[in-house]
């Protein structure tokens, strides 16, 4: 999607930074009282060391009314305490809100998505945008707030301390900046060291999932030892690249410790003859050293925020990439409708004329394909495997767009219709049937969730489904899925075909729908598709002979194109390419199902 | 230090004193090895903590000895040691990161290596009861658990219990007055603590909850993005999302809201705890019983009390969740493999029959048996077909031919020879199991071949490969047999990875050979390739099949049907049929089962 850029690093890294920028207009408002209660939060915390100085060099060194300073520095202590909690929320909200609303985004995107996109997309890398980079970006956001008003805490001390002390002050202040330097060298550092650590504890997580997926072939053929050699060598290398990280560790940390020190001693050094000459009192000096400690923190905490930032940008870019992806399939400006279903003629003319088409990858399919379904008549699609059956049923679908030639529901071009009408008219029941972690009944009604109860077991009933499903724990409330209940092939199937019908499409297509399904239960799946079938547009993508003659009419599909029209006895006398076709197809279910 | 979120542990994960004790004495056991490491790490960390103590007691001196007094030699003393304890700590600092790491990752590899072994020793019996998700996170998840601890929590441990003992001994010695109004705040402190981490804790596991359901809905809604815009649901599904992603919102502000309260309140509490020491200890000082110095050294400790109680208590958590991991991973650790080499084992003879004697079989204590009494005897070179419903046990009574698990009652003898009185690697070379899917690790093609044999020479590799008739067709891939596989061969065929098992099989060369015949169809193009390498591995050995196909049964020289447990039929192809009993009628349910023929 981009050009190459001789400066690509930097390009992107822009890019990166202008994405977050906008992020981060959305959540203006937060940030700013973000901001604000921040600057309430730096000015309560700056008073509290000058109080104490107040304190001592008043209250304790001259007698003053020490009730008084303490009833001040504790309330200070109040003001500092709600105000931390106070900056705290608001950034973390923000920071939440934010993540919250990309992440959604994303989703909303990817659910728009052509399926060409989804087909090499790969699902470890959609979930990584939406969990670790959003996470990431969610780490920065956090601390701007939080940064601001350490910032501001950082330029008020720097002026308390200038006004008081200026000579004392710039020689204290000197090492600091090196925390910040060095905090930032630190991040950067250790974020390849903890990437690294992370990619050799994958690397050992799949020794040891092989090992026990693969249990089987380890104890077949004694392949312990094998696997055990695997195993020390990812050990031997975590152990590696953990003690570089602990290296790079000991490098930045201790030198981090250390700088601030530096200023506490010259703060001693020369704050000290300072007060015995008599230009400082102990007050000021205790205070001195109050502030600086006060500064460590801030400054080492910009540092991160400048590491995180960089991350957060990388981050973005990436999400970026999958939300700049237009849609390559989409709604057309001005949609035509389709005509009204009428009771008198059936409706679902389907036409396929010269269509041509190549798979993204170069995987040519179609060539000229051309093909007329009658309302109300079922087609049955045969062809030899990687012919191009299922791509028909896509094509029509609008999963892709055809190269050349036209696809037409009802006399109207499927380009010229909005996508959400022309699905709702053409419901496909998929190879592998696709069932949601959630209830049959839900499961069913998936084309719309307001269906009655009486509809979906009506259409339970006619996909053959109803009586197992009443047997099921639960019912029709039984929730399937991973992580629920789990049916047989037919009867996903039969589930798959009840969802169909609860649709009530103009045209059904049953791809391959009985493929999955063992031999021996394929004839109960048969009576569900011969039922819903009856007065429907039907293409049926088939290879068995039993559900190919389910519908009334068979193209044979070769070379791209249809090789041969008619019913399914015609074809056996006249095509030899056609019994070929089957008999390749027999061959392979010649087999025996040994049968309960 | 950074603020770290709670490990998350439920209630029945924690573990208890004595639980504790002995996980503490066992690692220490563990550790033994690199107890010269572990001493210098010790060393390190009590440099550096005392160290960070000194600190604040040098300026002390140095205002009450030198600054108050106008003693300008004690004030430059008292310089030049901050000097040298800052300098000493750096130092020290430095080689405490390594030592410290040193040891833990030595530990952690002992105990992934320690972990790993005793796994693979287990027998198949427990691969059964453990789920492999199970497994895995042990090995990472619980092992990694531990990582924290060893990268920053145990120095964090140690040096924050000394630095609060020492900070409170020398706050006392400085003035007991002061210490006991220092340490009023604690107890609430630490109650305050406390409660935060069981809030946390809590907060953090419904997180936890609500990551993992939103995390699953948006895979699910990936993979059924095609069923979702076939049928146009995606305004639903986004509905759907935006609950679940806002109910993630809102946990998580729950666990902010938590964290909020505590970290002002222990803000609050640190100043409130210097008013107390400025008010305290000036009417002290007028009074006259402590110096302005000591006030002074006083309010700059404070910090060394507060942190080192807050890290104890955060750390509480973390400990805890290494814990009850150590205690899961010892668990491993003690499990005894229920197939062992016994000692004296001997060597399996390169020829035999193969019998079974009267041998019954339990997968679990109780319950039913999965086979029962089943006798039968394999002679040299034959072919055995096992027949029979699903989960009737032929693929169990296949399984105890290969040792994969030992009878409960009965024999199973090759060549004269107990198949639990011989040695594992001898047992391993003379019956090899093929199973049902060609499984292929990750690695080459030749690494997936060595898995047999490790120290098989490349001219075995090339020979088996010959003798299967499949070397041209793994020679012509881009890089030969030095070609990656990756995720789980998914660039190869199912038939390519059935080759490269039986390939491992032929290299192995073994006296008898148990395979479990594939359900499913293979791709055309690979299945007479398929068939063919199946026909010249088997040749001249000992063959079990469990077999699903006609012609393979057909093929065989003994049946055996297996049904509910017991073997109820034995014998020849046609002897079976013409018994007309259980085999016949398994052949007719064949034959009705055919696709029709057009």
């Amino acid at each position: 999607m981009s050009t190459p850029d001789p400066h690509s690093d930097q390009g992107a890294g822009r890019r990166g930074w202008k994405l977050l920028a906008e992020t981060l207009r959305e959540q203006r408002r937060g940030l700013a009282i973000g901001v604000a209660v921040g600057l309430v939060w730096s000015i309560a915390k700056i008073s509290v060391p000058s109080l104490f100085r107040l304190g001592i060099d008043r209250g304790v060194e001259r007698n003053g009314s020490l009730l008084f300073w303490t009833l001040l520095i504790a309330t200070a202590g109040v003001v500092t305490g709600i105000f931390t909690a106070f900056r705290r929320w608001v950034a973390f909200r923000e920071s939440r809100a934010t993540e919250t609303s990309l992440r959604e985004r994303l989703f909303t995107h990817l659910q728009g998505l052509h399926i060409g996109y989804h087909d090499v997309a790969q699902t470890g890398q959609l979930m990584s945008r939406a969990s670790s980079d959003l996470g990431l970006v969610q780490a920065f956001v956090v601390m701007i707030p939080l940064t601001l008003s350490n910032v501001m805490q950082i330029l008020g001390v720097v002026v308390i301390l200038a006004l008081s002390q200026p000579m004392l002050a710039l020689v204290a202040l000197l090492p600091l900046p090196f925390v910040n330097l060095l905090a930032r060298r630190f991040s950067n550092a250790i974020h390849p060291a903890v990437l690294a650590v992370q990619a050799e504890q994958a690397e050992l997580a799949n020794v040891v999932e092989e090992s026990v997926s693969g249990i089987r072939v380890v104890k077949g053929f004694g392949a312990e030892g094998a696997q055990m050699a695997k195993l020390r060598k990812e050990a031997d290398d975590i152990r590696a690249v953990s003690l570089g990280a602990a290296k790079i560790r000991s490098r930045f940390l201790p030198g981090i410790d250390l700088l601030p020190s530096l200023g506490l001693i010259a703060v001693l050094a020369l704050g000290g003859h300072r007060v015995i000459d008599g230009r400082m009192t102990v007050g000021e000096l205790v205070a001195f050293n109050s502030y600086l400690i006060m500064l460590i923190w801030p400054l080492r905490n910009i540092g991160m925020t400048i590491a995180f930032g960089q991350r957060a940008a990388a981050a973005l870019i990436r999400v970026n990439e999958v939300l700049a992806t237009e849609p390559a399939v989409a709604d057309p400006p001005k949609a035509q409708r389709l005509p009204q279903r009428s009771s008198s003629a059936f409706t679902g003319a389907v036409r396929f004329s010269d269509v041509h088409f190549a798979y993204p990858n170069g995987t040519d399919v179609l060539h000229g394909f051309d093909l007329e379904v009658r309302p109300g008549e079922s087609i049955a699609i045969v062809g030899a495997t990687a012919s191009g059956k299922s791509t028909v049923a896509r094509l029509l679908l609008r999963f892709y767009d055809a190269q050349r030639g036209s696809v037409s529901l009802d006399g109207i071009d499927v380009r010229s219709l909005r996508l959400a009408d022309l699905r709702k008219s053409v419901a496909v029941v998929f190879e592998d049937t696709l069932l949601f972690n959630d209830s049959v009944a839900a499961n069913i009604a998936f084309a719309d969730p307001n269906t009655p109860q009486d509809r979906i077991e009506e259409a339970a009933r006619l996909a053959g489904a109803h009586d197992f499903i009443l047997e099921l724990p639960d019912g029709y409330e039984t929730v399937l899925g991973e992580r629920g209940y789990s049916l047989s092939g037919g009867q996903r199937q039969r589930v798959a075909i009840a969802r169909a019908i609860v649709a009530d499409p103009r045209v059904l297509v049953l791809d391959d729908a009985t493929s999955a399904v063992d031999p021996s239960k394929e004839h109960e799946i048969r009576a569900a598709m011969a039922t819903v079938m009856r007065g429907r547009t039907t293409l049926v993508i088939a290879h068995r002979p039993a559900t190919i003659a389910l519908a009334e009419r068979v193209a044979l599909l070769d070379e791209g194109r249809v090789a041969a029209l008619g019913t399914h006895e015609e074809l056996l006398r006249t095509s030899a390419r056609y019994a070929d076709v089957l008999a390749a197809q027999e061959r392979r279910e010649v087999e025996l199902k040994v049968a309960q | 230090m950074a603020w770290r979120q709670g490990v998350g542990l439920t209630e029945e994960e924690r573990v208890t004193r004595d639980e504790a004790k002995s996980l503490l004495l066992r690692t220490l056991q563990m550790a033994a090895p690199f107890r010269r490491t572990i001493y210098f790490a010790l060393a390190c960390v009590i440099t550096v903590t005392l160290c960070s103590l000194a600190g604040p007691v040098v300026i002390k001196h140095g205002i009450d000895a030198g600054i108050r007094k106008a003693d300008e030699g004690a004030l430059n003393l008292a310089v030049v040691m901050y000097v040298a304890i800052v300098i000493t700590s750096y130092c020290i600092g430095r080689l405490q990161y390594l030592f410290i790491n040193n040891a833990g990752e030595n530990f952690l590899r002992l105990l992934r290596i320690k972990v790993f072994a005793q796994m693979q020793r287990q027998s198949m019996s427990f691969f059964d009861r453990e789920k492999a998700g199970v497994l895995v996170a042990r090995m990472t998840a619980d092992i990694e658990s531990m990582a924290e601890i060893v990268q920053w929590g145990l120095l964090q441990f140690i040096s924050s219990a000394i630095l609060f003992v020492l900070a409170v001994i020398l706050l006392f010695f400085l003035s007991w007055e002061l210490t006991i109004v220092a340490l009023l705040v604690m107890p609430y402190i630490w109650f305050a603590t406390v409660k935060f981490q069981r809030d946390s804790n809590k907060a953090y596991l419904a997180v936890r909850e609500r990551v993992g359901a939103n995390l699953s809905a948006l895979q699910e809604s990936i993979a059924a993005v095609r069923v979702i815009q076939a049928y146009s649901r995606e305004e639903e599904q986004i509905r759907r999302f935006r609950a679940s992603n806002q109910a993630l919102y809102r946990s998580h502000m729950k666990s902010v809201k938590v964290s909020t309260w505590y970290f002002g309140l222990i803000e609050f509490s640190g100043v409130l705890a210097s008013a107390l020491i400025v008010g305290v200890g000036g009417w002290l000082v007028h009074r006259g019983s402590v110096s302005v110095g000591t006030v002074v050294a006083f309010v700059l400790l404070l910090s060394n009390l507060f942190d080192p109680v807050q890290q104890l208590s955060q750390l509480y958590n973390t400990m805890q969740s290494a814990g009850a991991a150590l205690k899961k991973l010892f668990g491993i650790l003690d499990t005894d493999p229920e197939i062992d080499e016994r000692p004296g084992a001997v060597d399996l003879p390169a020829r035999g029959d193969l019998c079974v004697d009267n041998v019954t079989f339990t997968y679990h204590d109780g319950s039913q048996p999965a086979i029962e009494k089943a006798s039968l005897v394999l002679p040299a070179g034959q072919r055995l077909a096992l027949v029979g419903p699903t989960g009737a046990g032929k693929s169990t009574l296949a399984k105890l031919m290969a040792r994969l698990y030992d009878p409960i009652s009965g024999s199973i003898s090759f060549g004269g020879v107990d198949l639990r009185d011989a040695g594992m690697d001898s047992l391993r070379q003379r019956i090899v199991v093929v199973p049902q899917e060609g499984f292929l690790f990750n690695g080459t093609i030749r690494d997936n071949l060595r898995i047999a044999k490790p120290d098989a020479s490349e001219d075995e590799i090339v020979a088996a490969l010959r003798a299967l008739g499949v070397l041209e067709r793994f020679a012509e891939l881009p890089d030969g047999l030095d070609t990656e596989v990756r995720e789980r061969g998914s660039r190869f065929s199912a038939g390519e990875r059935q080759l490269v098992s039986l390939a491992r099989a032929a290299l192995v060369d073994p006296a008898v050979l148990v395979l479990d015949e594939a359900t499913s169809n293979l791709d055309p193009g690979t299945e007479k390739d398929v068939e063919a390498a199946l026909d010249a591995l088997m040749h001249g050995r000992s063959v079990i099949v469990v077999a699903h196909r006609l012609t393979t049964v057909q093929r065989a020289d003994r049946i055996a049907v297996v049904d509910h447990a017991t073997i109820v039929e034995q014998g020849s192809h046609d002897e079976l049929m013409s018994l007309d009993g259980s085999y016949a009628r398994l052949v007719k349910a064949w034959n009705s089962a055919q696709p029709m023929r057009g």
